[in-house]
């Protein structure tokens, strides 16, 4: 599969790239590792007039402390961003979820901005431009209905990304740049819980770093796959603790990570954590495994990540 | 291990490898030939409609057109392996039958133009009623897919052997279970590419293929050309599991477009189209029902077996046999009745496949432990207890001559202290085993044999002209390695040509586990019939009797006194003067009877031997998410004779993935006619951090026939691997699986209700 005509530009600085963007009226995309991007534009599924290139903007690329909050660069890569001593030290379900992504190679070009903007998948969306137009456009592609489920009202694409939900657990704060501004908002409150359009984030909006508080958590992230090697979540769960409260981040299942605050960990209110976590998960049949193993598993991860802190811390 | 072999029997690199590690070896898609087009296929969006009009004019009208065809400006021929099975157009003119068809093509300057022209293709259908279930297919009233089949049943095999229903009365176990398996993806690292270049009124050819003289049949009867005016060209070819043994659409389309361009054109499939609309995998429902007397022999074998060929007959009779006949061939059925349905459905078009008939071997296995352990037999046991023997005959009367697979078993057991660990399992850890004989060449009429010319050159080289082909398996290193073996010539001074309609005889192609012991050995009697001439000359030279003469490292010497010696590239110079060069040619041809007919006549001899293997799997289950893992896997093989062992385990390393660890992921899924994972992420492959750690124990049984010794290098673990997971799992869970592949759902499934056993 060819890519389609695109301009290309590369910038060198967040400024340059919200000038670009303001100059093509919106018909540009930002591409930082590209590993989400090219396929989607391969799969005709985006037909952006420019691609915006991130990944000169060195400024984006350092990893920081500053007044107790460690700063990650929105371009640090995944595999820069799991050797990091102090991710591995403070962080470990940050850490297991960066080494579960995808495998090394794509870890090594993967960026952790890009990873946390990663559109929603459905095995009837991430697909050629001529399998779709035979199947019928659905809701996501512009059209009046969902392919998985029949007389659907919304999009029930999944949220894949391994990192986002970590970071959650982590209290993680994105900071966006955009043509009005700059703000700094909790990272699960950049999701619209809307899988035709993701993210409350604005058009041309950069997602510039990840902010951290920075103490020492306890953690896990747990993900269930059918290939070992190479895949997406099926559904995800990640658990940091510190001070003897939890929280605990469902992905993989719809549009948006949930987010469960565990304040007291006995046994009574970790079963109802899973069992809020299992009735709130609304799967579909849009992965290769059925909706309802994947429901089933949402309790499962969440009693097993849970378990698995409170034994092992993580480590 | 004969000692006396030099060359034959040693681990050495394949004469490929290096071209092949460097990037410097071409495949079709590398090639690029002045003014070559780019042709691009336009598809049927609809699993069953009729074809009203096709109309190409506007496509025509796009700048950097060449041109553009659809079935229209073909010769309305339709292919079929068998006089039986001619339903194929390629390009459809009546009705399209699946989602993905090609209908029409286009080849222009480069693949943007080629791509906007395709929009512009204008096709009017009548959409029909699809049908998708090949039990639904079966039913009356269901959409007829081709007029000339009833019920859409395209195939039907029937064998009958003995009183099957007396003797399931008599037996004092019986057992039926029905097990299903979904149908694969072949996912050659190579997605399907060739290139037509029509000039003179020739037509060249590159394309991967398992072979080219069938190939070039059916292209010169699809374009009404004499056979030798279209020549199949050798090139690399980046696997083919079965899924390359037939002429492809793409093919009559890259030729048409060539033909009116008067341009060589090349088609290269996306990895999509690849999995839509070149060949696809069988899924399968087997219905086995079993008779075991109480020392576990089996007395009866009674089979339902329903094949999904989705929408045309490809290699149907065949497909709709082999799992039967790889089976029979490994144990002793003394009754036996098989009845293997193929359907026709809305479906892309099934094929032949190396791990063919996992749901039936798999099944069977799998139930035949269920079976000997409520007997208080283990799996090892009853395996040696059922399995031919030597000089036994099967079922449908195919003669056994060499067999290993009591030494396979044996092996493979201590290997894995496999009885010990059987009867230990508990419900996270498993271990099973699976066995199975594949037949080396098939009856596939004059086509079953292979020839081969042998030239010495001047200076001492070798050129061996045959038409055996190389998948990627390294067939092409193996003839080289027998050629220097029986010459006494290094590898490296060995130059092949294979695979080349135009200058090879036929020959059987890298299809039916033929290459080793009928290609190898017409290379093996060519060589040696020009080793004769080589000794004769070197006797009469060194003054020594012609039995007395050796040839090694480039050398004939005298055996006894090895001091004695002139170089062979003397040897060949005299025959030059003498106007006598050196050239020999060899053939052979397997021992098959060749009257046995896949649906008419299913008995006789079926192949000249038979390899036997022995898979061992062990498996642990995660199980509160029933997540299965391999962390170990043991496979023995009786090839007969390891003619490169390294090669051999390659094969078998190889098989233990795309069948074995594939158990647990791999799965063609379907939504209708929509193929849902046509693409590498959702069809899981597994990959190399997904390899268990790998034991492979190679057996040599010494065939009397095979060349060296030699029979099929690793097919086997491809047959019985998943065999070997699915009776770890049962081992592990108590329970049979009603449907491969086995993922964390249906295991946890399976976990959670236990089939019961019924008597």
């Amino acid at each position: 599969m060819i890519l389609p005509q695109f301009e290309y530009h590369k910038v060198q600085s967040v400024a340059g790239a919200i000038a670009l963007y303001r100059k093509y009226k919106g018909k540009a995309r930002y591409c930082a590792g590209g590993t989400d991007l090219i396929p989607l534009l391969k799969q005709r599924l985006s037909a952006p007039a420019a691609v915006i290139d991130l990944k000169g903007i060195d400024e984006l690329k350092t990893i920081t402390r500053r007044k107790g909050v460690l700063i990650i660069g929105a371009n640090v890569t995944l595999f820069d961003l799991k050797n990091d001593p102090i991710v591995r030290e403070h962080f470990p379900a940050l850490f297991q979820s960066l080494d579960a992504t995808s495998c090394e190679t794509l870890q090594m070009r993967g960026t952790i901005g890009g990873n946390i903007l990663q559109d929603t998948r459905c095995i009837q969306y991430n697909k050629s431009l001529e399998w779709r137009t035979s199947r019928g456009f659905c809701f996501k592609m512009g059209g009046k209905a969902c392919n998985v489920v029949l007389n659907a009202q919304a999009c029930f694409s999944n949220y894949c990304s391994d990192n986002a939900p970590a970071l959650i657990t982590l209290s993680a704060k994105v900071r966006l740049k955009g043509l009005k501004g700059e703000r700094t908002v909790d990272l699960e409150k950049i999701f619209s819980g809307n899988g035709k359009a993701p993210f409350t984030v604005e058009p041309g909006e950069v997602l510039t770093a990840i902010l951290i508080p920075l103490k020492k958590t306890e953690g896990v992230y747990e993900k269930l796959r059918v290939r070992d090697s190479m895949d997406y979540p099926l559904v995800d769960a990640a658990v940091s603790m510190a001070g003897g409260k939890a929280r605990v981040c469902i992905g993989g299942i719809g549009p948006a990570p949930r987010l469960y605050v565990i304040k007291n960990m006995d046994e009574n209110t970790i079963r109802d954590t899973a069992d809020k976590a299992y009735a709130d998960a609304k799967p579909v049949a849009n992965t290769t495994i059925s909706a309802a193993y994947r429901k089933k598993m949402v309790s499962t991860l969440v009693k097993r990540a849970i378990k698995r802190v409170l034994k092992e811390g993580g480590r | 291990m004969n000692t006396d072999l030099n060359i034959v029997g040693k681990r050495v690199v394949r004469s490929d490898s290096l071209a092949k590690v460097t990037g410097e070896a071409r495949y079709t898609a590398d090639l690029r030939l002045p003014n070559m087009l780019v042709g691009k296929v336009l598809r049927s969006p609809y699993p069953h409609a009729r074809i009203v009009r096709i109309d190409l004019t506007r496509a025509l009208k796009v700048p950097g057109v060449k041109a553009a065809v659809s079935g229209f400006d073909a010769y309305g021929i339709k292919w079929g392996v068998f006089r039986y099975t001619q339903d194929h157009a390629m390009l459809p003119t009546d009705k399209v039958r699946y989602i993905g068809e090609d209908v029409a093509a286009v080849a222009a300057i480069d693949e943007e133009t080629a791509l906007e022209a395709l929009s512009h293709i204008k096709v009017d259908y009548e959409t029909l009623p699809a049908v998708f279930d090949p039990i639904e297919s079966m039913k009356d009233g269901a959409p007829q897919i081709h007029d000339e089949h009833k019920n859409n049943i395209n195939i039907h095999v029937h064998i009958d052997v003995g009183e099957v229903d007396k003797a399931m009365r008599e037996a004092f176990i019986v057992r039926e279970d029905t097990f299903k398996a979904a149908g694969e993806a072949y996912a050659m690292m190579e997605p399907y590419a060739v290139v037509a270049s029509y000039k003179n009124g020739f037509l060249d050819l590159w394309m991967p293929n398992a072979g080219p003289h069938v190939r070039a049949k059916a292209l010169s009867n699809l374009l009404k050309m004499p056979l030798n005016k279209v020549r199949v060209r050798h090139i690399n070819s980046g696997g083919a599991f079965g899924g390359r043994s037939e002429v492809a659409p793409a093919d009559l389309v890259a030729s048409l477009l060539s033909i009116k361009a008067g341009r060589p054109v090349k088609l290269v499939l996306s990895r999509e189209e690849n999995a839509t609309s070149s060949r696809q995998i069988h899924d399968i429902i087997a219905t086995i029902k079993t008779g075991m007397k109480k020392d576990g022999t089996i007395v009866a074998k009674d089979y339902k077996v329903i094949y999904n060929g989705g929408a045309y007959s490809s290699t149907g009779p065949i497909a709709t046999s082999i799992p039967f006949y790889v089976y029979e061939e490994c144990y002793r059925f003394p009754n036996v009745r098989y009845n293997g349905y193929r359907v026709f459905t809305n479906k892309g078009i099934r094929g032949m496949y190396g791990c063919h008939g996992r749901a039936f071997l798999a099944g069977n296995e799998a139930q035949m432990d269920l079976m000997a352990r409520e007997l208080g037999i283990d799996p090892a046991e009853i395996r040696l207890k059922n399995g031919l023997t030597p000089g036994e005959v099967t079922a449908t009367k195919s003669k056994i001559t060499s067999c290993g697979l009591k030494e396979t078993i044996e092996t493979a057991s201590e290997r894995t202290d496999f009885k010990k660990q059987w009867a230990k399992r508990s419900r996270n850890k498993g271990i099973g085993m699976g066995c199975v004989a594949i037949m080396c060449g098939f009856p596939m009429g004059f086509r079953s044999g292979s020839s081969c010319y042998v030239k010495i050159n001047d200076d001492g080289q070798v050129t061996i002209v045959t038409g055996l082909v190389d998948n990627g398996q390294g067939n092409e290193s193996m003839v080289i390695q027998v050629a220097s073996e029986v010459l006494g010539i290094p590898m490296g001074d060995i130059n092949l040509v294979c695979a080349d309609t135009e200058v090879t005889n036929l020959d059987p192609g890298s299809y039916s586990q033929a290459a080793a012991f009928v290609g190898a050995n017409a290379v093996k009697v060519a060589c040696e019939n020009a080793r004769k001439r080589i000794v004769a000359i070197a006797a009469e030279k060194l003054g020594v009797a012609e039995t007395d003469i050796g040839l090694k490292d480039r050398m004939a010497y005298v055996v006894k006194e090895p001091d004695k010696k002139m170089p062979i590239s003397w040897v060949v110079r005299e025959a030059f003067f003498r106007g006598d060069p050196i050239v020999a040619t060899g053939s052979f041809f397997p021992n098959i009877d060749f009257e046995r007919e896949w649906v008419s006549r299913p008995w006789g001899q079926m192949a000249g031997t038979f390899s036997f293997g022995t898979s061992v799997a062990e498996v642990t289950i995660d199980p509160e998410t029933g997540k299965v893992t391999i962390p170990r896997f043991t496979a023995a093989h009786d090839c007969g004779c390891p003619i490169n062992p390294m090669a051999v385990e390659g094969q078998m390393e190889g098989s233990i993935l795309q069948a074995g660890v594939a158990t647990i992921t791999e799965g063609n899924l379907w939504d209708k006619g929509h193929l849902l994972n046509p693409d590498l992420l959702e069809y899981k492959v597994p990959l190399a951090c997904d390899m268990p750690e790998m034991d492979t124990i190679i057996v040599s049984s010494r065939d009397p026939a095979g060349p060296f010794g030699a029979k099929e290098g690793g097919l086997t673990v491809r047959m019985n691997a998943y065999s070997a997971v699915a009776c770890a799992v049962a081992n592990a869970t108590g329970a049979l699986f009603e449907e491969l592949p086995l993922t964390p759902d249906r295991v946890l499934k399976i976990m959670e209700t236990k089939k019961g056993v019924k008597k």
